[in-house]
């Protein structure tokens, strides 16, 4: 139990570096845009007749930090706020809070993701197993190919390819957006099935994209668990298959937690892909469009937002880890 | 121990083990034949990039009379909404491609060995500072950040973009590197070489990086890929202005300018250059996967 604490203090403290030095580079880039938006901002309220201590006030709602005073004061200004879980407002939806767009595209972003990996890693842990076991045979070799390939191969590629087999070659699913806007929203029937339509291809880019990885990394885990005596052990005991398979899968599956941990973090950098490409509104068009309409202040949020997100996954995966692996829960090997 | 018999062995005639070992490649390229299209692949595209945009006329012709042109025998893979050859564009754009995917290489693999050499060979509180750093560098998200450099950083140039993909990319390659400098510095020949008082120097250029590089240059053919993806990727969401000549603007404008999805005729502009990508990532693999085999003996299949 000890370990455990340590362990998510270690965590804790290095997920707040993080998050320190990605709010540091927010503040840095976007004080460092050419043309200076904040101080642009505050000058054109000032243009437009506003005293200059309510154009200050109102800058610093939008950027979270004051147009003036030292650098090191924007700074602290704008950790303050961050501290106090204000983003700023948003540019380019005016009057809103970025926190609050942010919490909106969220969801479209979360759901998704775990769908879709959830369904690559059943597939994918289950298919390498199989690779590993007839690895010399042809169907093993063919499953392991289509792993190297679709695991090399870029989300957006995926996610291109199936945007137009599904929607162009074969129309049969919607090509964009969440939902179609005649459904009311609510618990209707036509609305979730056209929740879900919507949803398909991006859960199916997600899935096809992760399963490269998990059939690879379960194949090659299996391959090394195989050799191991107590495998030989529980054979020529003479044990059934069905607890030998327990065996060597509750082994097999154990470095993979370490890649889930490493993979959500990749998830959010193919969210933005396969968000563009089917005009999902989650938090990788967020940012995309928040760069396309200069609108900084919902920049950094989300870029920070997603950091926590990856920090936060990192930490369960984890302390996951430890629940599954009771040597690390003991502290003895790890 | 064996490190004295090595020692009196490796003196001997250096032109054996360097013919033994290209004889080596060639088997290794034989049995598979698939390996053999990895390294034909790889060469055609590094032909392109050199050739490519000396084989068109700068800048490229237009035909307005075949906008969005269907596949023809004149075009290969239809026109563009200028009228331009796709092809053309393809090959034209495959020299910044490569160029920033072979900077990104040669500043990630200096970077990630250098410091995971370090922090492998020193260990102690070197090792500690250095892994931390490589901890935040691998779980900051790097296309995000990628995004947001974007808005003050505009990598018109190949180089520019190599440069910054390989400074936010070590991470891998020296946590790798690490490792493997932790487990062959307990080997017996390391530990022979210091027996001997040879120079760090002697021990990490002479000794320890020969035994590595296979490794790191595996490494390096898969940061190229990594290298391709971010950038194509870049240019395909549009955050970077369209002057350069790229795969990825290509997309961008095939999917959302073109509407080369609204109708299967216009496929061919979306599909060329994604052909282009998945067959520069098969050469890639393919000639991994030789390597691999050439470089470790114990996976060869005798």
């Amino acid at each position: 139990m000890k370990t455990v604490v340590r362990r998510l203090a270690g965590h804790l403290a290095r997920g707040a570096a993080m998050i320190w030095v990605v709010t540091t580079i927010s503040f840095v880039i976007i004080r460092t845009i050419p043309g200076d938006p904040v101080r642009a901002q505050y000058e054109k309220l000032i243009e437009q007749g506003m005293a200059p201590d309510q154009a200050e006030r109102a800058t610093a709602a939008l950027y979270g930090f004051l147009p003036k005073g030292s650098l090191w004061d924007q700074y602290v200004g704008y950790l303050n706020g961050l501290i106090h879980l204000d983003l700023g407002q948003s540019l380019s939806t005016p009057g809103t809070p970025v926190a609050t767009l942010i919490g909106s595209a969220a969801k479209w972003t979360i759901l998704p993701v775990l769908g879709g990996t959830l369904l690559s890693f059943l597939l994918g842990v289950t298919l390498g197993v199989y690779a590993a076991i007839k690895r010399s045979g042809r169907l093993g070799d063919a499953l392991a190919i289509s792993g190297s390939l679709l695991h090399g191969v870029p989300q957006y590629v995926i996610g291109l390819l199936v945007m137009a087999v599904f929607t162009t070659l074969w129309p049969i699913l919607p090509a964009g957006g969440p939902v179609d806007i005649m459904y009311d929203p609510g618990f209707n029937a036509p609305y979730i099935v056209s929740l879900v339509e919507h949803a398909t291809l991006p859960v199916l880019t997600y899935a096809l994209a992760g399963y490269g990885g998990w059939i690879l990394a379960m194949k090659s885990s299996v391959a090394t668990v195989l050799g191991d005596d107590f495998i030989l052990a529980a054979e020529l005991r003479g044990l059934r298959r069905g607890i030998l398979f327990r065996y060597l899968a509750r082994n097999a599956i154990l470095p993979l937690f370490t890649i889930l941990a490493l993979s959500l973090g990749m998830l959010f950098g193919g969210a933005i892909f396969i968000e563009t490409i089917f005009n999902y509104p989650g938090l990788g068009l967020l940012l995309v469009n928040s760069i396309g309409a200069r609108d900084y202040a919902l920049m950094g949020g989300t870029f920070l937002v997603i950091t926590v997100a990856v920090v936060v996954a990192n930490i369960a995966a984890d302390l996951l880890y430890a629940v599954i692996d009771p040597r690390v829960r003991t502290g003895g090997a790890a | 121990m064996t490190a004295t018999q090595t020692a009196t062995v490796l003196p001997a005639p250096a032109s054996t083990p360097r013919r033994n070992f290209w004889r080596g490649v060639v088997r290794v390229l034989r049995r598979k034949p698939s390996r053999m299209a990895g390294v034909v692949i790889l060469v055609l595209f590094a032909f392109l990039g050199v050739f490519g945009p000396m084989l068109y006329p700068s800048p490229l012709p237009r035909d307005d009379n075949a906008l969005y042109a269907p596949p023809s025998l004149a075009h290969p893979f239809g026109t563009d909404f200028e009228g331009t050859d796709v092809l053309a564009l393809v090959v034209t754009g495959t020299r910044y491609v490569l160029l920033a995917g072979l900077a990104t290489a040669v500043i990630t693999v200096a970077l990630g060995t250098a410091i995971g050499l370090l922090a492998g060979f020193h260990r102690g509180r070197w090792d500690t500072v250095l892994m931390r750093l490589t901890d935040l560098q691998l779980t900051i998200p790097g296309l995000p950040l990628l995004l947001v450099l974007s808005t003050v950083w505009k990598f018109t140039s190949p180089l520019e973009m190599g440069v910054v993909l390989g400074v936010l990319g070590w991470g891998g390659i020296a946590r790798a590197v690490r490792s493997q400098t932790l487990s062959l510095r307990e080997r017996g020949f390391i530990e022979a070489a210091r027996g001997l008082g040879l120079s760090t120097r002697h021990i990490v250029g002479r000794e320890l990086l020969p035994s590595m590089a296979p490794y790191i240059a595996m490494n390096m053919l898969i940061a190229v890929t990594g290298a391709i993806y971010a950038q194509v990727g870049l240019f395909f969401l549009g955050v970077l202005p369209f002057d350069a000549n790229n795969w990825g603007v290509m997309l961008n404008l095939a999917v959302f300018g073109g509407g080369a999805l609204t109708s299967a005729a216009a496929l061919p502009y979306l599909l060329a250059p994604l052909l282009a990508i998945l067959l520069l990532t098969l050469g890639i693999v393919l000639v991994v996967d030789a390597m691999d085999e050439i470089f470790n003996p114990r996976l060869r299949e005798e």
